[in-house]
């Protein structure tokens, strides 16, 4: 049996570990999207890849970052002072623009260098090559996404590894940024390996690696206790994706999550078959949606580590939308579909507990990426932002307008901070009035945002719930969907949902999000 | 002591409202005197305490009263503020509503975002556009504010915040809305005026809170103000520095964490005069723990948020944590014994005080410890039921497992498990204020004080490696003590977003005109010029980061920056391109903070200070250890430091 106090204590003590690796890494980094947005997650792991301790950043990181040190571990023999990072998506990352960065925690004794776990962060990179800037195009396998990075060492015994670095830089549009972001990540790595070797010193390493076991055994029981609350039985639900930039086809998520006393299996067969559009998930995107899901369902205080995966059995059939195989582009599959993976599990779980399940949220996070060259600095510029929407009302309350939901939870770039760095400005930034589902409790509504080009420009959507509505509970009305519109010499049209243009000087592009679905008849 | 001419007939007044308690720090300059007394606070109307409290003083004398009060603060947290209405650019009234879109928690299906200040109905727009260089994109739309002003008239609104786009590069537009609406009488915070910053939500929200809370403050200081009839009357900012009553009026902003930063004032005061200039203040209360870092100065950020409203002003950085005195233990469905973030409050409060509670807290465990000897609670005033805890931990011990220690039953293992994970909450936030800060515990000295602080002191202090520990007698009273210590301080800042290799000439013109205000302000305080101290800054990022580090104006700025950089993330680019975002000023007038002498408060003889020898709970088991009383304890007396 653990020690119920102190597993409590080294719970705190290791969150802490990965709250300062994230406090660091924002500080340092340079691409607004990690500083302003906070899209990035950092976390502590035991030796065998266990997740051990994340501090709560963004949840689509959560289940997937323990693949990719798993992945590192598998193809890398890791030294002192070594430093390692990955995206490739079928290998533990979820798309080329997250970088994990992974470092091994060695403590010396005597002369021997024993392994304690690791620390690692993981960061939404602005831009990492590919065929359009800010690398979340409308691409048809992953080679067009960017640069693919399998496992590889960024450091060798606390140096620089230049050629990995130099091929790096070589294939991303804003080098500058990125190496900057990179310095970032590896600085947050810095104060992990300090402070996990402090605790050992302190604690001793054979007592801090037992600590991160009953931690992860802590997570277990707790999530086995919660589940065995739920009521025994089958609950099953689908939703679709509008398409998949390519062609008109629904893309179809079916999920039947059966529970059995304290363990749940969560079955995703007879879902659509993998797309040649960039809708498709790998499964670590899979895991961490599920992984999203079930924390909410169950409650806010476990702790969130490997542990509560445990009592989960998942289905993923390979070749669909929920477990793509090489080389199936995947750009829209860690931000789309793990929304729509959320859904469908939502809309399951509210059969086993309505009570505690809110309508469909904007189910998107409208990606939006403006890319080009700045004629006023002289310089090659990527711009990547995502935008909030409404979410779902719940039994008892109206749903929230204007936020990110589920599997994001980054900030808006400023406006005034957009104008400073990019040369497009913003004149319209509201909330879209009408737009949340109707019922007993409203939908919260999505939002307008107007951009406005004063030079030639690049734009890459890939946004959804443009065709299907966030679905409402108990009788409640969907919520509308979203709307892109663009403004070319006085004429307006509304464009797809998923797709890539050029604009010009005095264009507009208006983007409209989707409101959250209702709860309950009016 | 202060800047007025002195008398014998002066006393300085520090009044800090408490929750609780209301505490006075009296200083009378012709006798040197300093007198402490708290009485009880009078929330309804918290005037009433302060005016009760200065009612014990000799009407005659000339008094000077320096005053840190919770009415703004509470003003927003209760949503009890001035009916305010906010004024935007055209396409951009629902600021305050999408925030910066994020939600609080991210594993809340159903988030609790406070409500804004302004309701969405009064968020009104005028057609205007500047664009990033200040030039007009769309020209202001006058005839616009006659249906704002109908508006507002209809809704018996009494206060407005301007926050246009770029108004802080040209404040062209705001400023004639600015002046169109003080016309016809309103009170009205304009963005450019009070923050002339970029990053509007941040911007916007600041000016709307300090339109919110100004209009009550302000009341309130005034009725004060008249019935105190007071030689001289200031407040504590949130900045850690005063300013006259005169010049507060308007910008209630500035003062809304005034209660908090009291208490690192006056840590910073006692720990200089103990020749500490780097320390930890530790401030734990009945539910919360404030704690703050003082390394030579006080730090501040402008990075903090009351009641879910940011605010952009400098605040004294004071990281809060949900884990004090009355934080309840609970066992979780994974089988962990838990500490807070509930909490007993006043009342019940512990189960110990005998007001009916029954879950324990972490006091409770101090008394099931020995460690709050049941009858010299509050001096003796206070019994403390020490069976009432046994048995809350006994039925604490039923619903969890836990293996007794060597030397210790059940209980008292729980009961130390408590305290120990109160500690880990508490290590926690001290570690987000050092170590995060760039600061390294060891080089510090860790100053308690709030109710509990002591208990917990020394083992927070072994467990961040920092050397030794200040409990000042004055714990009790540090807050009303830190208003009397401050100096009068004035801050302010204009975003100028210059390139790094702007001539430091060029960059010191830009802050001409701060220089110019703050020199007025500090005039108005009656602040001589030898008495002034003018500090500029700027704030400087490289080119393409968002964050910036604020480093002092001088041509060196930019070394300074590399330099704080690499000390603060670990590393630094001295190659890379630099942009200069903001400029700041911080305008000082010092003030002579009242003596405090060393004296003994006993004889060097121990004996006489030694109360009896008590059993008390360690880690390594029930162990006899002697209890001295402090009141008789003197400075040459040292004791022999065992370590539980």
């Amino acid at each position: 049996m653990d020690d119920p106090i102190r597993t409590e204590i080294m719970k705190h003590r290791l969150v802490s570990v990965a709250e300062e690796m994230g406090a660091r890494l924002q500080r340092a980094a340079f691409s607004p999207n990690i500083k302003e947005r906070c899209d990035f997650s950092c976390a502590v792991f035991d030796a065998l890849g266990n997740l051990v301790a994340q501090a709560a950043h963004i949840p689509v990181h959560l289940g997937a970052m323990p693949l990719s040190v798993r992945a590192c571990l598998e193809s890398i023999t890791f030294h002192p002072g070594d430093v390692a990072m990955v995206n490739d998506p079928y290998r533990g990352g979820t798309h080329l623009p997250d970088l994990t960065v992974v470092s091994p925690v060695f403590v010396q004794n005597d002369h021997e260098a024993t392994l304690l776990g690791f620390v690692a962060n993981r960061a939404h990179h602005a831009d990492i090559g590919g065929m359009s800037a800010g690398s979340m195009p409308l691409s048809q396998e992953i080679f067009q996404e960017g640069l693919i990075v399998p496992p590889v060492k960024l450091m060798v015994a606390g140096k620089k590894n230049e050629d990995v670095w130099r091929l790096f830089l070589a294939n991303v549009r804003t080098p500058d940024e990125r190496s900057g972001d990179l310095q970032a990540q590896l600085a947050a790595n810095r104060i992990g390996i300090e402070r996990m070797m402090g605790l050992a010193q302190r604690f001793g390493v054979s007592t801090l690696i037992a600590d991160m076991e009953a931690l992860l055994r802590y997570s277990e029981r707790m999530t086995r206790q919660l589940i065995g609350r739920l009521p025994d039985g089958c609950y099953r639900f689908e939703d679709a994706l509008d398409n998949d930039g390519f062609s008109e086809e629904l893309a179809v998520i079916r999920v039947v999550i059966t529970i059995d006393g304290e363990e749940a299996i969560v079955d995703f067969s007879g879902t659509d078959a993998q797309r040649p559009g960039s809708i498709n998930a790998v499964y670590p995107v899979t895991l961490s949606s599920v992984a999203y899901v079930f924390r909410c369902v169950l409650g806010l205080d476990i702790p969130a580590n490997s542990g509560c995966l445990r009592p989960i059995h998942i289905v993923a059939p390979e070749g669909t939308l929920v477990n793509a195989r090489r080389p199936a582009a995947v750009a829209a599959g860690n931000v789309e579909t793990s929304q729509r993976i959320v859904d469908v599990l939502l809309g399951a779980f509210a059969q086993a507990c309505p009570e505690r399940i809110p309508a469909a949220s904007q189910g998107t996070m409208n990606n939006l990426t403006i890319g080009g060259w700045d004629q006023r600095h002289g310089r090659p510029f990527a711009y990547y932002e995502t935008i909030g929407g409404g979410m779902g009302a719940g039994p008892r309350s109206h749903g929230t307008s204007g936020r990110h939901s589920h599997m994001t939870n980054t900030l808006n770039t400023p406006v005034e901070a957009v104008e400073y760095a990019y040369p497009f400005r913003i004149s319209c930034y509201t909330l879209r009035d009408g737009s949340g589902g109707n019922g007993q409790q409203r939908g919260g509504d999505g939002i307008v945002r107007r951009y406005e080009f004063m030079q030639p420009a690049e734009i890459t959507l890939l946004s959804d719930r443009r065709v299907g509505r966030p679905y409402g509970l108990a009788g409640g009305a969907p919520g509308q969907p979203g709307r892109n519109r663009l403004k070319q010499k006085g004429a307006e049209k509304t464009v797809d949902g998923k797709c890539s243009f050029t604009v010009d000087d005095g264009d507009q592009l208006i983007i409209e999000t989707p409101g959250g679905g209702g709860h309950g008849t009016h | 002591m202060s800047t007025s001419g002195q008398t014998s007939q002066n006393v300085w007044v520090g009044v800090d409202i408490g929750g609780t308690f209301t505490d006075f720090v009296i200083y009378s300059s012709s006798d040197q005197s300093l007198q402490r007394f708290k009485i009880l606070s009078t929330p309804a109307d918290p005037a009433e305490a302060v005016l009760q409290g200065l009612s014990q003083l000799p009407q005659h004398l000339s008094r000077h009263i320096v005053h840190g009060s919770t009415v703004a603060t509470n003003a927003i947290l209760e949503r009890k503020g001035a009916r305010t209405a906010l004024i935007t650019t055209e396409g951009f009234r629902d600021l305050l509503q999408i925030g910066r879109q994020d939600r609080p928690a991210l594993y809340e299906l159903f988030p609790t975002i406070p409500d804004p200040l302004v309701p969405r109905e009064w968020c009104l727009e005028m057609r205007e556009r500047m664009d990033v260089q200040g030039n007009v994109v769309i020209p202001l739309e006058r005839q616009g504010i006659e249906s704002i002003l109908e508006i507002l008239r209809r809704n018996a609104i009494r206060s407005v915040a301007v926050s246009f786009l770029f108004s802080f590069v040209n404040p062209e537009h705001e400023r004639w809305v600015t002046e169109r609406l003080r016309e016809e009488g309103f009170f009205v915070t304009a963005s450019s005026e009070l923050l002339p910053e970029f990053r509007e939500y941040e911007r916007t929200s600041t000016t709307v809170v300090n339109a919110y809370v100004s209009p009550v403050l302000d009341n309130y200081l005034e009725r004060l103000e008249r019935e105190m009839n007071p030689a001289e009357f200031h407040i504590l900012q949130s900045n850690g520095g005063r300013i006259s009553v005169a010049q507060a009026r308007g910008h209630g902003v500035r003062s809304i964490l005034s209660g908090p930063a009291g208490g690192v004032v006056g840590a910073q005061y006692l720990a200089a005069m103990a020749g500490f200039p780097r320390i930890l203040t530790f401030d734990m209360g009945g539910t919360s723990t404030d704690v703050a870092l003082v390394n030579d100065e006080i730090q501040v950020t402008t990075e903090a948020e009351v009641g879910g409203c940011p605010i952009r002003v400098p605040v004294i950085d004071i990281h809060t944590v949900g884990s004090g005195g009355g934080s309840l233990a609970t066992v979780d469905a994974g089988g962990n014994l838990r500490v807070g973030p509930q909490s007993a409050g006043a009342d019940p409060g512990p189960v110990c005080y005998g007001r009916g509670g029954t879950i324990p807290t972490v006091t409770d465990a101090h008394v099931v410890l020995g460690r709050l000897p049941a009858d010299g609670f509050l001096g003796g005033r206070m019994k403390l039921d020490v069976a009432a805890a046994q048995q809350a931990f006994d039925t604490l011990g039923k619903q969890i497992a836990v293996s007794p220690l060597p030397g210790l039953n059940e209980r008292q293992t729980l009961a130390l498990g408590l305290i120990q994970i109160a500690n880990a909450h508490m290590e926690r936030a001290l570690r987000v204020i050092s170590v995060e800060r760039g600061e390294d515990p060891r080089e510090t000295v860790l100053v308690s004080f709030g109710g509990a602080g002591g208990l917990h002191a020394c083992a927070l202090a072994r467990a961040l490696g920092v050397p030794s520990v200040l409990v000042s007698p004055m714990a009790a009273t540090l807050s009303a003590m830190g208003m009397l210590a401050a100096d009068v301080q004035l801050d302010y800042v204009q975003t100028v977003m210059l390139p790094g290799d702007t001539p430091c000439e060029i960059i010191e013109q830009h802050t001409q005109e701060l220089i110019s205000r703050g020199e007025a302000d500090l005039l108005r305080e009656g602040i001589a010029s030898e008495q002034a101290v003018l500090t500029r800054s700027v704030d400087v990022r490289y080119v393409g980061q968002s964050f910036d580090l604020e480093v002092p104006l001088t041509p060196q700025f930019r070394k300074e920056f590399d330099r704080l950089h690499q000390e603060r993330y670990g590393y630094c680019q001295p190659d890379a391109d630099i942009e200069i975002v903001n400029v700041r000023l911080r305008a000082i007038g010092h003030v002579t903070p009242p003596p405090i002498s060393a004296r003994s408060l006993g004889s060097a003889d121990s004996s006489s200070a030694k109360w009896e020898e008590r059993p008390v709970v360690t880690g390594k088991g029930m162990q006899h250890v002697p209890h001295y009383r402090r009141t008789n304890c003197d400075r040459a007396m040292k004791f022999q430091v065992r370590r539980f």
